[in-house]
Parts: C-alpha cells; structure tokens; sequence
C-alpha cells in the first residue's frame, strides 16, 4: 500500500543544499551513499549541481517520474510544494520540515492547511517534524540520521525522532538487523495504524516495534494492531501517562482509571507486546527478530554456574514459563557424560570447569527431549571456559532446530565478541538472565496469544430495553447521576441479583419495613448530597429487633444532621442482610480515546489501598472478562484460601459481560461502579449492594 | 427575674459560644442562672434522654444543675421533621412554656437561646417571635457582621421585636470590616436608637476546627498521628504551586492545613517541613510511605478524602460558618473575648438589673 515510501523508483529531494550541516544536505547525501539504485533529484532554485547529482530548480522542470518527494524546505513553502507533487502526480511524501503543530498555535493552523491541500493534491505524507525514513532492504536512507543499521528483520516506528535515533545508534556496534525505520513525527496524514498495516504486508519485517506516546483513535488502533498481531509480533514502548492527581475522582472507578490503564488492557487486548523500558524494546526485539517462537511454557536452563542459574529460574517463576525436568532417559544419558556432582535437574548446571563440548553436548540432550520447547544457555566466563568455541557449539546446535535457544553469555569484556557472533547466527545474547526470560516470555505469550481461540462475544438482547426509560428520563432532566431507585431499575434491567429493599422515612416505618423483609436487616442513609454513605456513618448492619431498628435511625439520622447540617435526608433505605460473601467491586469507566472500559478488583483494603485493580477495554470478550479477574493478585482469594470455599467466580465474569453491554448500550454512562458486588460460594451467585452511576451528555 | 433570650437574624451567627460568654459573665457578677434552648436541631443521646448537643455544650460549659430533660424540651430529630410536615404539631410550646416554668424557679436570669433566626421554627408552632412572647423574654440580637447590608436585617427584627429588643452584639468582625462598622453601621444603627452591646472581632483560634472534626465533616481516612487529630487548623491553603513556592506560602500561615492532590509529595513534604498543622490530600490517592513516615516524625496528621480540590475547598468554605465547640481551648477563649467586648454596664441597665460585686 505504501510502496512509493519504500520502493520508490526515483526520488526528490525538495530543498537539497550544497552546504554540509545543513539537513537538505545530508539527507541527498544519505540517499546517494548507501546503494540506492533508483534516480535520485535534487531539487534547489540555484544550484545546478549538489553531490554530484543533476539539480532541478522546481519539481516541475525534472523531466522524469518521481515516486517519492522527500521535503525540507521551511515550514511556509511547504504547503506549495505538496500543491506542486500534486501536479506532478507525486502521492508520496516525508515531510521532514518541522515548525507545525509542535511550534504552537500559527504552526497548528498550518499543519492543518497542509492535510486538507495534501488531500486535494491526492499526496500521502509521513510527518511533518519527523527525521525521514530508511529501508535497508530497498538500501534508501532518506533521513538525517547518522548511519545505516545493517538489513535485517526488526521494523521500526516512532513518534519521536530523538528515540529513532537513540535506537539507531545504540543497533549499529551490535548490528542489530533492521528492515524499515520510520520517523512519524506529527503523524498528521499516515498514522501509527497506517504504518502498521505496511511492516504487516511487508516479507522483510518480522517483527514491529514502535515507540508511541499517544493515538488519535484509541479503537482503531486495537482494530489494526489485533490483526497486525496474528501476522507478526507488535512490540510497543508506550511512554508512560501516569494518573494525575488533579483529576476529579467521584468514585472508585474514576479514581483508578486513566490514560496508563486504558493503554494496557487496550494491549493486552489486541496482542500488543509491550515493552516498558527502550532497553526491553531491544531485547524482545532481537528475540522475535532471530528465533522462532516457543510452542509451549516448558523452558530449560543450561548453565556453568549456580547463581545466575537461580536467578534465572527465579525469574521464569513469576514469568508464564515453567522449569520441568527432563525425561529420565535424557537424565541418564546426562549423567553419563557430566560430572556426578552437576545437578541433572532443570536448571541443569554442568559446572565451572565446563568447556565448549560440554556444553554442546548438554544443549544436544535437553532438546532431544521433546517436551521442552525453549532452552536458555547461560554463561559464566570462568577460567576455563573457551567463550568462542562455546558460542559456536550453541549456534552449531540451535540453528539446526525449530524451538528458541536464547543466551546470557554474562560480563563485557571476555564475552563482547561471542556476542555478537552468536547474533550474527541468529542466537540473541543477553547481558544479565533476567533480560532473556523476560524475552523468552514475551515471546511464550505471543505464541498463547497467536493460538487463542476467536474471541467469543456474549450479548444480552433484552436488557437494554428495560433500562432505556431510566437514562432516558435522567438524561431529560439534565442530571449527572442516577438516584438510587433508578440504579435498581438499572441494575435490576441487566440482571443483578439486589438485596430486597424498602424506603423509610420515619423509625415506625423502618420497623414496618424491616419486619416486611424480615430480620436481620441493615439500614442506610439516603441523601442526595450523600455519595459515600459508610464515609459518613450513614449505614448499620444487623439490626436484628424493633428496638435496633429506633436506635440505627435515631443514631444515622442525628450523625448526619450534626455533620452535614444542609444534607436533605430523604430517609432511610432497610436492606435485607446479605449472606457473607467476598466483596468485589467493579465498574465503567471512559476514556477520551478508547471509549468505555470495565474494571474489576477485590473490595476493601485490595481496591483502596493496593489498587489491585484490572482492566478490559469494552465491549468484553468471554475470554477477557475470564482473564481480568485471574489478573488481580488477590485472585487466589477467591479461588479460597486456607480451606476456604471457592467463591462463584463465574457469576462475577458474567456480571462483568452485563456491566460491559451496559457501556455498550449506553455511550453516555461517564463512570459507573457497583461496590460492593458481594460473590458468595460457587454456585449462589452475586448481589449488588451498591452501586453509583454518572452520565454525561451527549 | 429577666428572662434575656440570645436570638438572630440567620444562623450560625455564634449564638452558642454567646450564651456561654454571657452566662459566665452573669454567675461571676453573682446573678443565680437558668438556661434553656426551646429548640434543639442537633440530637444527641446522653444516657438515654434525647436532648441537643449545642443545649448540652451549654450546659456543661456553664455547670448547669436543672434536670436535663427541661433544657431542651423539643429536639427536632428526623422523625419529629417528618412528622411535622404531615400533621400539624400541636402543644409543642406549651411544653416549652412548662420546663421554662420549672428551670426558672429561683433564678435571677433566664438566658434563653434560640435556634436559626427568631423567624425559624413555625413548622413546629414555636417559632423564635412566638417564644419570645410566651416567656416574656428581652431580646439581645447577635449578628455576624459581613458588612453594612446587616442593618436591614437588624431594623426588621427590631420592627418585629419592638421594645423586646435590648440591642445588637456584632460579631466574628473581620479586621477588614471593622473600618466599615464604626464608619457607617454603628453610627446609623445608634441613629435609629439601637443600642450596640458589643462588638466581638472575628478569631482565628475560635473559628478554627480540630482535624478529627474535619475528618468527620468531610469523611476522611486519618492515615497517621491518631494522638494529634485534637490540632487546631485555623486557615486552610491549596497546595497547588510550584514546590519552590510552597514553603513560603505555607510558612506565611498559622496553624494551617494543606489540600492538596494525594500524588503531589512534593508539595506534601513543603507542607509537613513548613509545619502545617494537617495534610489533607484530595482525590483519594494515598501517599508514600516515606511521606507517612516524615508525618509521623513531625507529627502532622494525613486525612486522605475522595473529592478533588476544589470540591473539599467549596465544602470548607460552608463548613467554616457552622463550626461547633467542642474543644474547651476554644471556648475558654471565646469566653474571654466575649466578656471583653460586650458591653456589660448597659446590658445590665436596659435588663434593669444589678450586678451583686
């Protein structure tokens, strides 16, 4: 689809300068220097010669087809230059020129100008304020960049051109292989999306990574990036929004949301890999980039020393890989040739005094034993260890398979140059263990993520329907929340199970009330101006007689009149005593770019203090509404611990894909949250006892 | 006996704490004291008899011995609110007129206090005007002072009260007002011959409100220093500046508290090394733990609460005029400025009556 930004035929440099510094200058350079074969134009009103190369005043007078205009010319010319690739029938074009959006109001306006005339002139820009593009494989660098990375199968985007070139460099002493790297700079025409959509197409790209700090279309790129995914691993470093503190939090939901959230379950959902530090960036890269992926969680440890062994087969312990031990036949046929004392068990630690053959016999052994579908070579540079001939034993075996073989060839000094033999071979290296887990692990959960069944939608028909009046009749009255009869009709509209519950506004109707549901009852304070009713001692648990009931609405009653002396108290609500259960809590929250997403936690001390929370973007697959709940450290609650019953965890993913049709079916819900949802014992289901619902226009 | 009863024009004028200065006053001139508040809008339980929390303050601070049960003898509880909107109350000021009968046996002054304005209360048939009449009450009208349009309220109350109304104690003057009080509004009310029995400048120490009382009003979690929720926070400041700024603008304060957004540590160390006397992070985002930690060495407490800045800012704002008195400090200090300021030689003439010493 972009084949005139990768495999142009000929290219124009729009502001081509003699002078050297200058980047009309170095980017004609970079474009004749690295084998490009196609025709190259200088374009520049004066000169009639630069590098070499015939120039052309105008892009009109070059008597050629050009594919590709690469623009430098200050930020107000540009603008006739795209109207010019129009008329030339030019529809490819990297606008490196900054001095738009980025630079304020007047460069905002320009940039604007630039996508409309672009349109009109039918001309696809990558940029503007970016820093070019480069295909090792079509050999073009039309960027400013110092360097050409060596071919490979890494493509590369990014919003920042700083971090293009950080990257850039940091691959040129390993050689790390790229296909495509591509500056995006304002991304005001061709997009993350967009870019996506061509590593995807692309046979030379293996895997993508991208450096993004923001999206303009949160769905659209967990659309692209979903499909791009089950093509080809997508790596993303996303720069870090943290929640900011300012922001008005009006129930729990809104308080734990924000942008860091949305963009992780919206990763999560769509297969994105995600890298968290640039350093991470590179290691799943090279990983993804030279082995093939594992088909299962079953790694081995091959190492010549005890602790960095623990430390890897610690660090698989919280990862999703397991350590299991060989197969006894592959056990003895180790202990025949290793020394007695070496531990033949995963870690399989052959000992210091391990050479090159030992090794290759080792690694030989274990993937002989089919059940293990990754191994890990660990190296420590003892004295007596031929670090060459080793990395060449490895790379003699490992290539010769199918399943991963990753190293961690430690230190710098004695090691440096195996390193690099063993990437040059295919074998990513990597400087600590840590580092090659974490890399062996995003590559296991690509392959889970690859194998994972079609993600099965539940819709529920008639519950929307019900609701409507509701929302309808808030809405009309311009509220921004629902009172507390409408969140039961709300509630009760899409299935929750709700504690029976009766109004009072006097204590002889209270004690009416509680002898109509029947003792134990709890009592609470309704008032509009009272959001948090337990904040203000606005609620009383089993109250079992008549005379509990006078004194809970005595005691509630007076507390808030003392401490909210201009609360209106409308009365208060009797309750039916729920049976024990686990209390959790979920909700709806929005986001401006990825809509609705649906939260879920464990109440109390787990939601409040820990924020041991997780989220989904909506509308909720079966499968997401199952795995946001294992996501949570305080799952194993729920599973029981200690003897403990196992609470009705199905019940509470149901009721996360209800909570979710209810964002889907009512775009205006801003914020919802029902807390506590109280899940009892497997197969007595879940009952709402609160909940708070905030809408919002539109 | 005269029967002198505290009214207003509005509420949450410092009725009260008033009636507390001027009942101490009256005992140590060694004036025998009753004291009763018809109506009662804070309910409180003590063992077991309904009465009002204000009423029971009152009591206690003056060292009261009447029973109970007649100091205040209609507390308007939810159930009593209720109900007086569906049928009409009957008898309720009879009752009233029957504790004051009892409380009064014996006494050189019944000081009587009143709740909301002296219009308040007719919902109930026991509105302030009526109470008035029924116990034969002279009438001290406190105002807050927030400048001259005050007089209006005051002359319709004198309209209504007539010769009841003894004079005005202008109260909780700003120091920013007080010019404006003696140029325009004491000389017109003198005027219009209404007597000024005192004029008591606002204070900080006794507007303030201890950090246990804030956690409560705005439903906080106190994270530390539970042994200093009794601090006294005089000013409130919003801790959104640069850090650099903060220390000075906290450090400019008395006795203040912090709002600031639970993720600012920055500001939230300024605060605490500035010796802000409590923290009161917004937003429901907790702190540190080396946040914690510093609190607990200097000793400030942490009250975490769910609203943003501005919503906690905009509920101090209502908060600050219906302070309660809780705390005997400021009380005691209360009581001191009241005595200072209030007008006693002519209160006593137009009581016509006589200090004893």
């Amino acid at each position: 689809m972009l084949d005139h930004f990768f495999r142009p035929r000929s290219i124009a440099v729009v502001g081509a300068s003699r002078s050297p510094g200058k980047v009309g200058h170095d980017i004609l350079k970079n474009i004749t220097r690295y084998g490009y074969a196609g025709a190259v134009f200088p374009i520049n009103s004066e000169a009639s010669e630069i590098l070499g190369k015939k120039a052309y005043p105008s892009l009109s007078s070059v008597p050629h087809d050009i594919d590709l205009a690469i623009i430098v010319v200050p930020p107000k010319h540009v603008l006739a230059v795209i109207d010019q690739c129009g008329e030339r029938k030019i529809d490819a074009a990297v606008i490196i020129t900054a001095g738009f959006k980025e630079s304020g109001l007047e460069g905002s306006r320009l940039e604007q100008e630039l996508v409309k005339r672009a349109k009109q002139a039918g001309v696809r820009f990558i940029g503007p304020n970016c820093l070019g593009i480069i295909d090792t494989h079509a050999m073009i660098n039309a960027s400013f960049a110092a360097g050409m990375p060596v071919q490979g199968g890494i493509g590369f985007f990014s919003q920042s051109g700083a971090l293009c070139l950080a990257v850039l460099d940091r691959a040129l002493p390993d050689e790390i292989g790229f296909s495509k790297f591509i500056s995006m700079g304002n991304k005001a025409d061709l997009t993350d999306t967009d870019i996506m959509l061509a590593l995807a197409e692309d046979d030379n790209t293996k895997v993508i990574l991208g450096y993004v700090e923001g999206v303009a279309d949160g769905r659209k790129f967990m659309e692209v990036a979903s499909l791009v995914s089950q093509k080809k691993p997508v790596i993303i470093l996303k720069s870090g929004i943290t929640t900011s503190g300012a922001k008005a939090a009006s129930s729990h939901t809104g308080a734990l949301s924000g942008r860091e959230a949305a963009f992780d379950a919206a990763f999560k959902q769509s297969g994105v890999i995600r890298a968290h530090t640039i350093n991470e960036l590179f290691n799943f890269a090279i990983a993804f980039a030279h082995q093939p992926v594992p088909r299962g969680p079953n790694a081995a440890i091959i190492t010549n020393s005890g602790g960095p062994g623990i430390l890897a087969a610690d660090a698989c312990d919280k990862s999703n890989l397991q350590l299991i031990p060989l197969h006894k036949e592959y056990v003895d046929e180790l202990r025949s040739f290793l020394p007695p004392v070496a531990s033949f068990y995963n870690p399989i630690d052959i000992l210091g005094d391990a050479g090159s053959d030992r090794y290759e016999r080792t690694l030989q052994t274990v993937l002989k034993d089919e059940r293990i579908n990754s191994v890990m070579v660990l190296l420590t540079p003892t004295a007596v260890v031929d670090v060459a001939a080793t990395a060449q034993a490895v790379i003699r075996v490992a290539n010769a398979l199918d399943r991963p073989v990753l190293t961690s060839f430690m230190g710098k000094k004695s090691v440096e140059g195996s390193a690099k033999t063993l990437l040059k071979h295919g074998i990513p290296n990597y400087d600590y263990p840590e580092e090659m887990v974490a890399s062996l692990n995003a590559m296991y959960r690509y392959h889970v993520w690859r194998h994972k069944p079609a993600k099965r939608m539940q819709t529920f028909e008639d519950c929307r329907r019900k609701a409507e009046r509701v929302f309808a009749e808030a809405q009309k009255e311009n509220r921004d929340r629902l009172n507390d009869l409408e969140v039961h009709d709300v509630l009760r509209a899409y299935g929750f199970a709700q504690p029976k519950s009766l109004v009072a506004r006097t204590s002889d109707e209270a004690v009416a009330a509680a002898k109509g549901i029947g003792f134990p009852v709890v009592m609470k304070i309704i008032s509009p101006q009272i959001m948090h009713k337990s904040d203000i001692g606005g609620v009383r648990v089993n109250l079992n007689t008549k005379k509990d009931i006078e004194r809970a609405f005595f005691d509630i009653t007076t507390r808030v009149r003392n401490i909210m002396p201009t609360a209106h108290i409308v009365g208060v609500l009797i309750q039916e005593m729920v049976p024990r259960g686990k209390e959790v809590i979920m909700g709806i929250t929005s986001d401006p770019q990825f809509g609705h997403l649906i939260m879920f936690g464990l109440g109390g001390v787990y939601v409040e203090v820990l924020k041991d929370v997780s989220f989904r973007i909506a509308p909720l697959s079966t499968e997401d509404a199952h795995e946001m709940i294992r996501e949570t450290k305080a799952f194993p609650l729920l599973r029981g611990v200690r003897g403990e019953p196992e609470a009705d965890i199905e019940a509470i993913e149901h009721s996360l894909l209800k909570l979710s049709q209810m964002a889907t079916d009512f775009p205006n819900i801003v914020e919802a949250d029902i807390n506590p949802l109280i899940v009892r014992d497997r197969g007595h289901g879940v009952i709402a006892i609160d909940a708070r619902f905030l809408i919002g226009g539109e | 006996m005269v029967t002198l009863y505290v009214g207003s024009t509005g509420g949450y004028t410092g009725k009260t704490l008033l009636t507390i200065g001027l009942g101490t006053a009256f005992r140590r001139d060694g004036f025998r004291l009753g004291y009763m508040k018809p109506v009662g809008i804070l309910p409180v339980r003590v063992n077991d008899l309904l009465t009002d929390n204000d009423a029971w303050r009152v009591y206690r601070a003056l060292d009261l011995k009447d029973p109970l049960e007649d100091i205040c003898p209609i507390v308007l509880t939810q159930e009593l609110e209720v109900r007086s909107y569906q049928k009409e109350m009957k008898g309720l000021i009879a009752k009233v007129v029957r504790s004051f009968e009892r409380v009064s046996r014996g006494k050189d002054i019944m000081l009587i206090g009143g709740y909301g304005s002296i219009y308040t209360g007719s919902f109930l048939g026991v509105q302030g005007l009526d109470v008035i009449k029924r116990l034969g009450a002279k009438v001290v009208l406190v105002v807050k002072y927030e400048g001259q349009y005050v007089v209006d309220y005051i002359l319709q109350a004198r309209k209504d009260l007539k010769e009841r109304c003894l004079g005005v104690i202008l109260n909780k003057v700003p120091s920013d007002l007080k010019q404006s009080a003696y140029d325009y509004t004491i000389p017109f009310l003198r005027r219009k011959n209404i007597d000024i029995l005192g004029i008591i400048p606002h204070d900080s120490v006794v507007g303030s409100i201890t950090v246990e009382e804030l956690s409560e009003m705005l439903g906080g979690k106190v994270l530390c220093c539970n042994d200093r929720l009794s601090n006294l926070v005089e000013h409130f400041l919003i801790g959104a500046m640069q850090v650099d700024r903060a220390m000075e603008y906290f450090r400019k304060t008395r006795n203040n508290a912090v709002i600031v957004g639970g993720d600012r540590s920055d500001i939230q160390l300024s605060a605490i090394e500035s010796g802000s006397v409590c923290l009161i992070l917004t937003g429901d985002l907790y702190p540190s733990e080396i946040i914690v930690s510093v609190a607990e060495q200097k000793k400030v407490p942490i009250l975490v609460v769910r609203e943003d800045t501005y919503s906690i800012a905009k509920k101090l704002e209502k908060l600050s005029v219906r302070l309660r008195l809780r705390d005997t400090a400021k009380v005691e200090r209360g009581v001191q400025i009241i005595t200072e300021h209030v007008d006693f030689p002519l209160l006593y003439r137009k009581l016509g009556i006589k200090a004893s010493t």
